[in-house]
C-alpha cells in the first residue's frame, strides 16, 4: 500500500535561548500506524509534541497533516481538521459532569459552541454516550467527572479526545501516573479503540513493556535529533539505541515511572 | 420545589408594591438592577473563571450613556435604556480584546486599570459629563415617572434578561464557559477558539452590565464619577460571593443581600463600611460557598482550621 | 501655523524657560517618588511573595501618618525626637502587619483570587472607617522637625529642607532594601520566593515565618512613609484612597515582584504627576492610568522587568 503519509514532519526545529530542543527532525507516519516516540528525559519529546500541535512554534522546519501544511496552525484549527491530543497530565473538565464533558468536547469540533439559546443538556446526548461506552465509562455518565479516579479520567481524555472523530490521535504519555497493571489496560484500550475507528496513533511513552506491546513503529529521539526510526525489531537491535538508551530501559523492563 | 420556589418570588415581587412604602419601592428597583449587574459579572467569574476587577465600568457606562443621552440630547427614555447595553457592550468589545490576552491577576488589574482610566475621564471631560458634580436630574418623565410604574417596568427587563442569561448560561455556550473555567488548553483543543470565547462573554457581560447601570441611573435620576473609582471594583465582586459563585441563584440572592444590608446599616450609622468589611472577612472565612452554599459550609470550616 | 504651534508651546511649555520653576519641579517630582518608592516597595515585596494584591496597604500607610501625628503631639521636633516618630510609624505598622498576615491573610493563600482580593477590600473597609472613629474626622498634620525646617541653598537655588531630607532618606532606604535582599539569607528566600515558590519548599524554609516577615516589612515601610509624609500631606480620612492607587501604577509599571522596579516607576510617575500638571494639568492624572494600561497590555511584568 502506498497511501499518502497522515502526518509528515520535515526538519523540524525548536530552540530555547541557547538550547536545541530539536536540530531537525523528519517523520513520516502512514495511516493506522501506532507510532511510539521514546526517549530518554528531556531528548526532546515533549517539545517535539507541542511543536507539533501548534502549542509552540518551530524555528523551522514543515508540518503536513494529510498532506495539507499545518506548521503552527493553532490548536483548534488543527483540532477542527481531525486531529486530537491528550496531555501527559489528565486533562478534563472536573467540575462538569463525565457526560457533560464528552458533550463539551463535541460542541466544539462540530462548532456548536455558539448556540446561546438551546439547552446544553439535550445536545449531543446519544453521540456521547457512545463514545463513553467506548472507552467504558458509560455508567458514570452522571458523576462529576473530578471523582472519578485516576484511570477513568484518563478513560474520559481519550473520550473526549475521540468525540471529534478524528483521523489522527496524539497521546503524551498516555499511562502518566499508573501502576504497572492500569498501564496496559489502558495502552489496550487505545490499541483496541485505533484498530476499530481505524485511527492512526503517535504517542510518547516512558514504559517499554507499553511501547513494544502495541507500536506498529518506533521512533528515538535522543538530544532532539532522530536516533532510530523502525520496526519494533529493528530498534531493538539498534546498537547506537542499545549504548545511549535502550539497553538499561529494557533491564529495568519499564520499572520507572 | 423550584418551580414552586420560583412561582412565590414572582408573586412576591408583583404585590411588592402595595406592601412597601415608597422608599423600599425605590430600594427594589435598586435590588432588581444590583441583581442583573451581579448576575452579568457571575457570567465572567463564576461561569466563566475571568476575575474582572473593572466590571463596574461597564455598569457605569450603562449609567452615562443613559444619563447623557437624555440630558444632552434629550432622547427618549427607551432609546436611552436601549442604547446604554448597546454602548456598554461597545466600550466591552473595546477593552476586552486586550484584556482576554492575559489571565488570572494579570487580567484582573488590566480590566481594572482601565476602569481607572475611565474614572479619570469621567472626571476631568468636564464638558461631557460634568466632572465631579455628575449627571443629574435624568428622572424618567411621563408614563413612568412613577415609582411604582418604574418598579415594575423594571422588573419586566430585568426579569427578561436574566432569563436570556439563564439560557445563555445552560446553552452550548455556557457549558463550554464552564469548561474554559475549568480547563482552557483543553478547550482548545476540542476545536474551540478559547479567546474569542472569552471576548464575547465579556462583550455580554459587559452589555448586561450597561442595561443594570441604565435602569439604576434612571431610578436615582443621575449619575457620577464614583461609580469608576476603584473601591466600586469590589461591588460586584462582593455580591456574587455573598450569594455564592458557579450558582445562578447565588448572585441575585447576594444582590438583595447587600442592598438591603447598605440601606438597612447605613441607615442607622455613618460608618457603614466597617460593618461592610466585617460582613466581608466573615463571609471570606467562614462562608466561602455563600449564602446559597451553605450544605458545603461545615466541609470548608474544617479544612479552614485544618489548613 | 506657526502661531498656532508657538502659542500651544508657550501656553502648555512655557515654564520651561523659567529653570528655577524646573528645579522646583524636579525636586518635588524626586521627593514625592521617594515617598511613592516607600510605599510601592512593600506593595511589590508582598506582592512578589504572596501574590497577593494587597489593597490595604494605602491604609496602612495612613495609619502611619496618624501614628506620627499623635507620637509628634508627644515628643518635640529634635532629632531624637523625630527618630522616635517615624519609628512609631514603623514599628506599629509592622505590629498591625503581624496581627494582619498571622489573623488573617495566612488563610487564604491558596484562596482563589477574589477572596484574596475581598479579603484585602474589607481591610480597606475597615481602616477607613476605623481612622475616623480613633481621630476624627479632622485633617491633622505633623510640624516639620526644627531640623529640617526652611530652606537650603545648593546650585544658587533654594530647596525646602525637608524634601531633600526625604531624597536621601528613600535612598537610604533603597540601598537598605537591596542589600537585606541581596546579600543576606533572609533576602535569597524572598527573592526565590518570588522568583519561584518550588524552589522555595525545596530549600526548606520554614515559609509560613518567611511570608509574616514580608509582610511586616511590607507594611513598615507602608508606615514609615507614611509618617514621613505626615509633615507634607494633610492627614485625615481619605488619604489611603489616593496613595494606593498611585502605589498600583508603580508597581505595575515596574513590574510586579521588582523592588528596582518599584524605585523606577515611583521616580516616573512622580516626574509625570510634577511636571504633567505644568503642562496639560487636566490631562496628568488621565496620563498616569493610560501608562498603567499600556504597560500591561505590552509589557505586562513591567517596563523595567523581563519582557514576558
Amino acid at each position: 500500500m502506498t497511501d499518502a503519509p497522515v502526518l509528515l514532519v520535515e526538519g523540524l526545529q525548536k530552540r530555547f535561548g541557547g538550547l536545541q530542543a530539536l536540530g531537525g527532525v523528519d517523520l513520516a507516519v502512514q495511516p493506522r500506524e501506532i507510532r511510539a516516540i521514546i526517549g530518554p528525559n528531556g531528548a526532546g519529546k515533549s517539545t517535539f509534541f507541542n511543536t507539533l500541535t501548534g502549542l509552540l512554534q518551530p524555528d523551522a522546519g514543515r508540518v503536513l497533516f494529510e498532506g495539507r501544511d499545518i506548521t503552527g496552525r493553532p490548536p483548534h484549527i488543527l483540532t477542527r481538521l481531525g486531529i486530537a491530543r491528550t496531555f501527559q497530565i489528565t486533562s478534563i473538565f472536573p467540575d462538569l459532569t463525565v457526560l457533560q464533558n464528552v458533550q463539551v468536547a463535541l460542541a466544539g469540533y462540530r462548532g456548536e459552541t455558539w448556540r446561546m439559546w438551546r439547552p446544553a443538556a439535550r445536545s449531543g446526548v446519544e453521540r456521547s454516550n457512545s463514545m463513553l461506552e467506548l472507552v467504558g465509562l458509560a455508567q458514570q455518565g452522571g458523576r462529576p467527572a473530578g471523582t472519578l479516579a485516576h484511570g477513568d479520567q484518563k478513560r474520559l481524555e481519550l473520550a473526549i479526545a475521540l468525540a471529534g472523530e478524528p483521523r489522527l490521535l496524539l497521546l503524551d504519555e498516555p499511562t502518566a501516573g499508573m501502576t504497572a497493571q492500569e498501564r496496559l489496560e489502558a495502552i489496550n484500550l487505545v490499541h483496541r479503540v485505533a484498530v476499530e475507528l481505524g485511527l492512526t496513533v503517535v504517542f510518547t511513552e516512558h514504559d517499554m513493556a507499553v511501547v513494544f506491546a502495541v507500536a506498529t513503529r518506533i521512533c528515538v529521539l535522543h538530544q532532539g535529533r532522530l536516533l532510530a526510526d523502525g520496526t519494533p525489531e529493528e530498534v531493538r537491535a539498534d546498537r547506537q539505541v542499545q549504548e545511549v538508551y535502550l539497553g538499561d530501559s529494557l533491564e529495568a523492563d519499564g520499572a520507572e515511572p | 420545589m423550584t418551580r414552586l420556589l420560583l412561582a412565590a418570588l414572582a408573586c412576591a415581587l408583583l404585590v411588592a408594591p402595595f406592601v412597601l412604602s415608597s422608599f423600599w419601592v425605590h430600594i427594589a428597583v435598586k435590588v432588581l438592577a444590583f441583581a442583573l449587574y451581579a448576575s452579568s459579572f457571575n457570567l465572567l467569574l463564576g461561569y466563566g473563571g475571568m476575575l474582572s476587577f473593572g466590571h463596574a465600568a461597564y455598569f457605569a457606562m450603562g449609567g452615562y450613556a443613559c444619563a447623557l443621552l437624555i440630558a444632552r440630547a434629550d432622547a427618549p427614555i427607551l432609546l436611552a435604556l436601549a442604547a446604554a447595553p448597546l454602548l456598554s457592550a461597545a466600550l466591552a468589545g473595546a477593552i476586552g480584546y486586550f484584556c482576554v490576552r492575559r489571565s488570572g491577576i494579570y487580567f484582573a488589574m488590566l480590566t481594572f486599570a482601565f476602569q481607572m482610566l475611565l474614572y479619570t475621564i469621567a472626571l476631568k471631560a468636564i464638558g461631557l459629563t460634568n466632572g465631579d458634580d455628575g449627571v443629574t436630574g435624568v428622572r424618567p418623565s411621563g408614563l413612568l415617572s412613577d415609582a411604582v410604574d418604574y418598579y415594575y417596568f423594571t422588573l419586566a427587563i430585568v426579569a427578561t434578561a436574566l432569563v436570556l442569561l439563564y439560557r445563555l448560561v445552560n446553552s452550548p455556550f455556557g457549558f463550554t464557559l464552564r469548561a474554559l473555567r475549568n480547563n482552557p488548553r483543553r478547550v482548545e483543543y476540542v476545536g474551540v477558539p478559547v479567546r474569542l470565547h472569552q471576548w464575547v462573554t465579556f462583550v455580554v457581560a459587559g452589555g448586561f452590565a450597561g442595561l443594570a447601570g441604565g435602569l439604576y441611573a434612571l431610578s436615582i435620576g443621575s449619575v457620577f464619577p464614583n461609580w469608576l473609582n476603584w473601591t466600586e471594583s469590589a461591588t460586584p465582586v462582593v455580591m456574587a460571593v455573598l450569594g455564592g459563585l458557579h450558582t445562578f441563584a447565588g448572585p441575585i440572592v447576594g444582590a438583595a443581600v447587600y442592598v438591603v444590608l447598605e440601606t438597612v446599616i447605613s441607615g442607622q450609622t455613618e460608618y457603614w463600611h466597617i460593618f461592610m468589611g466585617a460582613i466581608i472577612l466573615f463571609l471570606i472565612l467562614v462562608l466561602p460557598e455563600g449564602l446559597t452554599g451553605t450544605p458545603r459550609l461545615r466541609r470548608r470550616m474544617l479544612a479552614l482550621i485544618g489548613r | 501655523m506657526i502661531d498656532l504651534v508657538s502659542a500651544f508651546f508657550v501656553e502648555h511649555f512655557g515654564w520651561m524657560q523659567y529653570p528655577v520653576v524646573v528645579a522646583r519641579q524636579l525636586l518635588a517630582a524626586v521627593s514625592y517618588g521617594m515617598m511613592l518608592f516607600l510605599i510601592a516597595s512593600g506593595l511589590t515585596l508582598i506582592f512578589g511573595v504572596t501574590r497577593i494584591l494587597n489593597f490595604a496597604h494605602g491604609g496602612m500607610f495612613m495609619i502611619g501618618a496618624y501614628l506620627a501625628v499623635t507620637a509628634g503631639m508627644l515628643l518635640p521636633g529634635s532629632v531624637p525626637g523625630f527618630m522616635l516618630i517615624l519609628l512609631a510609624g514603623l514599628v506599629g505598622l509592622m505590629l498591625l502587619g503581624t496581627v494582619v498576615e498571622v489573623g488573617l491573610l495566612r488563610r487564604i493563600y491558596h484562596a482563589p483570587h477574589e477572596f484574596q482580593l475581598l479579603l484585602t477590600f474589607a481591610l480597606v473597609f475597615v481602616i477607613g472607617d476605623a481612622v475616623k472613629l480613633i481621630w476624627g474626622r479632622q485633617d491633622y498634620s505633623l510640624q516639620t522637625p526644627d531640623f529640617l525646617q526652611g530652606a537650603t541653598r545648593a546650585l544658587g537655588l533654594t530647596f525646602p529642607t525637608y524634601r531633600l531630607f526625604l531624597i536621601g532618606f528613600g535612598l537610604a532606604v533603597a540601598v537598605g532594601l537591596w542589600y537585606l535582599l541581596n546579600r543576606t539569607r533572609w533576602g535569597t528566600f524572598v527573592r526565590a520566593a518570588t522568583m519561584d515558590r518550588d524552589m522555595l519548599s525545596a530549600l526548606g524554609v520554614n515559609t509560613g515565618r518567611l511570608f509574616t516577615g514580608v509582610f511586616a516589612l511590607g507594611a513598615g515601610l507602608a508606615g514609615l512613609g507614611g509618617a514621613l509624609a505626615a509633615p507634607i500631606f494633610a492627614v485625615g480620612p481619605g488619604l489611603h484612597i489616593q496613595v494606593i492607587i498611585e502605589a498600583f501604577v508603580v508597581v505595575v509599571i515596574g513590574g510586579m515582584g521588582s523592588i528596582g522596579g518599584a524605585l523606577a516607576g515611583a521616580l516616573l510617575v512622580g516626574l509625570v504627576n510634577a511636571f504633567g500638571v505644568l503642562a496639560f494639568p487636566d490631562l496628568a492624572l488621565v496620563m498616569t492610568f493610560a501608562l498603567m494600561a499600556i504597560v500591561l497590555v505590552v509589557r505586562p511584568r513591567g517596563l523595567f522587568g523581563k519582557p514576558e
